[in-house]
């Protein structure tokens, strides 16, 4: 039984049977274990023992591909509040991926045919989601310019103003991923989610797909988190404060707590593509299909673009010069 | 046979005639284009300078004049100016032309432009014209000063009348500016976006509920006012001009200066 992006269920590939996740009973997916027990794992459908990495959550055995829960990595603290399943099946994974390589204007033709696709791994990656509350208190001056002439004089009037705000701030479900393996970056422009489709976490969910567990936790991660929001907070502030020529502030005291914390797992397709012997890494919204990650990039294409875009203007710019001033050099 | 060669013959003494006469009206050019009264070139100059203005006034259909003199007989050197190319338009049929005349006495040097050269050479062109021109008159090089102003004048004469040909939008390295910076902006902007752009926002994760400002007050606090004098865009070193009419009815643009 492995969970079915399509269908929401969990699906069996072999019979088609489909059961409904959240009346599943979890016993017959999942194998428990002692916290005191030796972290040594093993296949329920074959019996090897399992090799997995510490923070693995959930994966494949490596002989006979049935796809393992580890439990005990997914209780207790390491519990998920939410997880959004996958939408995109990795057939449809595959399919967008090829799509978005042909969309690369500046990466190599071969790279552009999509077809060196090594290996599609379908991942929950652990996030942290902060529901933020908080106040700023902001005073600036601003001026109003008006300038006019009058006679042979030119008088500008400047008018300044005290301003002041107090503000009451909420984010709502601001995330920050909680895997150290991951490119922040990366996983930062894979944002945004749809969190409409934001599901209470059951086990089943992870059936079949990887899914690893947080390295930071959220008091860690909240630094982080800050940092995203305070520019958003910045543009918020400047956007209460408006009809001035300039606005200088004089004081501005942001208070920015988190007020509820979701450890969430997000879909990630990672996408493991090869191409001149090297191999580029990509990950992919498992919910909305965007595309991350360096391609490579084919200076000939870059040179190309340029050139093309620099003659054309000059071409364009010279030939309005010579319909308003009749000169062409 | 004979008589109708006779009358062939009478065709082509008419029609040669007729071209030799209407040649000059059509074409009207004038072959002296140096009235170097004030003696101010040497011969050498005189003849380089003579075939440099032959060449341009056929270019442009109106004639590069240069008028010196050592005494404008009291008259304003437009009056001078206007009253000599009276004259020289009275005799030779050519209306357009570009004059470029210099006072030893008053040490005032002024460019007209007569015909079509009068909008295409505009008061605002004369005025770029006499520019470029001044520092030549400062040093006292007036072969110098009479080429850059056929160079310059038929130059601009090349332009759209009205427009600047100054400006910087009709200039080369405007162009190729813009075309490097759009070319290197655009391909930048794609090589950083092509790995996956940020399309979150200010507002993606805002709580629209429970944002909002509780306290806001703007006070005005003071005004300050500045004047300044907005400096009139007078020729520089004093000039004079905006053109005006000779004294035989011809109208022309020009401007002047002292050196």
């Amino acid at each position: 039984m492995a969970f079915d992006a399509n269908s929401g269920k969990l699906s069996c590939p072999n019979c088609g049977r489909q059961d409904d996740i959240e009346t599943f009973p979890e016993e017959n997916i999942l194998q428990k274990f002692a916290p005191e027990e030796a972290k040594e794992y093993h296949c329920e459908n074959c019996g090897a023992v399992l090799l997995t990495e510490a923070e693995t959550t959930a994966t494949h055995c490596s002989f006979c591909g049935a796809p393992v829960v580890l439990a005990d990595r997914l209780t207790g603290d390491l519990a998920p509040a939410k997880v959004i399943p996958f939408t995109i099946t990795k057939d449809e994974a595959v399919a967008a991926f090829r799509k978005w390589t042909k969309n690369g204007r500046l990466t190599p033709r071969g790279f552009m045919s999509g077809d060196r696709i090594k290996k599609m791994t379908g991942m929950y990656v652990p996030f942290w989601l902060y529901d933020i509350d908080g106040n700023a208190e902001v005073a600036a001056i601003g001026t109003r310019v008006r300038a006019y002439q009058h006679g042979d004089t030119m008088i500008t009037e400047t008018d300044f103003y005290d301003i002041y705000r107090e503000i009451d701030l909420s984010y709502l479900k601001v995330p920050a991923d909680a895997s150290e393996k991951m490119d922040d970056e990366l996983m930062d422009k894979l944002e945004p989610y749809d969190y409409s489709d934001l599901k209470d976490f059951r086990m089943p969910y992870l059936a079949g797909y990887l899914a690893e567990k947080y390295d930071y936790d959220d008091n860690e991660l909240y630094s982080r988190v800050e940092s995203k929001i305070v520019p958003y907070i910045d543009s918020y502030i400047g956007s209460t404060i408006s009809g001035y020529s300039t606005v200088s502030y004089t004081n501005k005291q942001i208070n920015a707590n988190k007020h509820k914390v979701y450890y969430t797992l997000f879909p990630v397709w990672m996408v493991y593509y090869d191409f001149e012997n090297k191999e580029h890494t990509f990950a992919m919204n498992g919910q909305t299909g965007k595309v991350v990650g360096k391609p490579p990039i084919s200076s000939g294409k870059v040179a190309a673009w340029f050139i093309g875009i620099a003659v054309s203007t000059f071409a364009v710019l010279k030939a309005i010069s010579y319909l308003v001033g009749g000169v062409l050099w | 046979m004979s008589l109708f060669k006779l009358k062939q013959l009478f065709l082509y003494l008419l029609l040669s005639i007729l071209l030799l006469v209407g040649g000059p009206i059509a074409f009207a050019e004038i072959d002296q284009h140096i009235y170097d009264e004030a003696g101010l070139l040497s011969e050498q100059e005189i003849s380089d300078l003579e075939a440099y203005a032959t060449e341009k006034s056929q270019e442009q259909g109106a004639d590069f004049l240069l008028l010196t003199t050592n005494s404008t007989e009291g008259q304003p050197i437009e009056m001078y100016m206007g009253d000599f190319f009276d004259d020289l338009a009275d005799e030779s049929g050519q209306e357009n032309a570009v004059v470029l005349t210099i006072d030893m006495g008053g040490r005032e040097f002024y460019v007209a432009g007569f015909g079509t050269a009068e909008t295409r050479l505009d008061n605002e062109r004369v005025e770029l014209v006499l520019d470029r021109v001044e520092p030549y008159m400062v040093d006292g090089e007036y072969a110098g000063a009479f080429r850059e102003t056929i160079s310059t004048a038929d130059r601009y004469m090349e332009y759209r009348p009205g427009v600047n040909p100054e400006s910087f939008f009709l200039k080369t390295w405007f162009h190729a500016a813009v075309a490097l910076l759009l070319g290197g902006g655009i391909v930048g902007t794609m090589l950083y976006n092509s790995g996956g752009r940020v399309t979150t926002t200010a507002a993606t994760y805002i709580d629209r509920d429970h944002t909002r400002v509780t306290k806001d007050s703007d006070r005005f606090r003071n005004k300050t006012v500045t004047r300044s004098k907005i400096p009139k865009n007078n020729k520089s070193g004093g000039g004079f001009g905006g053109g005006g009419m000779t004294g035989g009815g011809r109208s022309f643009s020009g401007g002047g200066r002292g050196f």
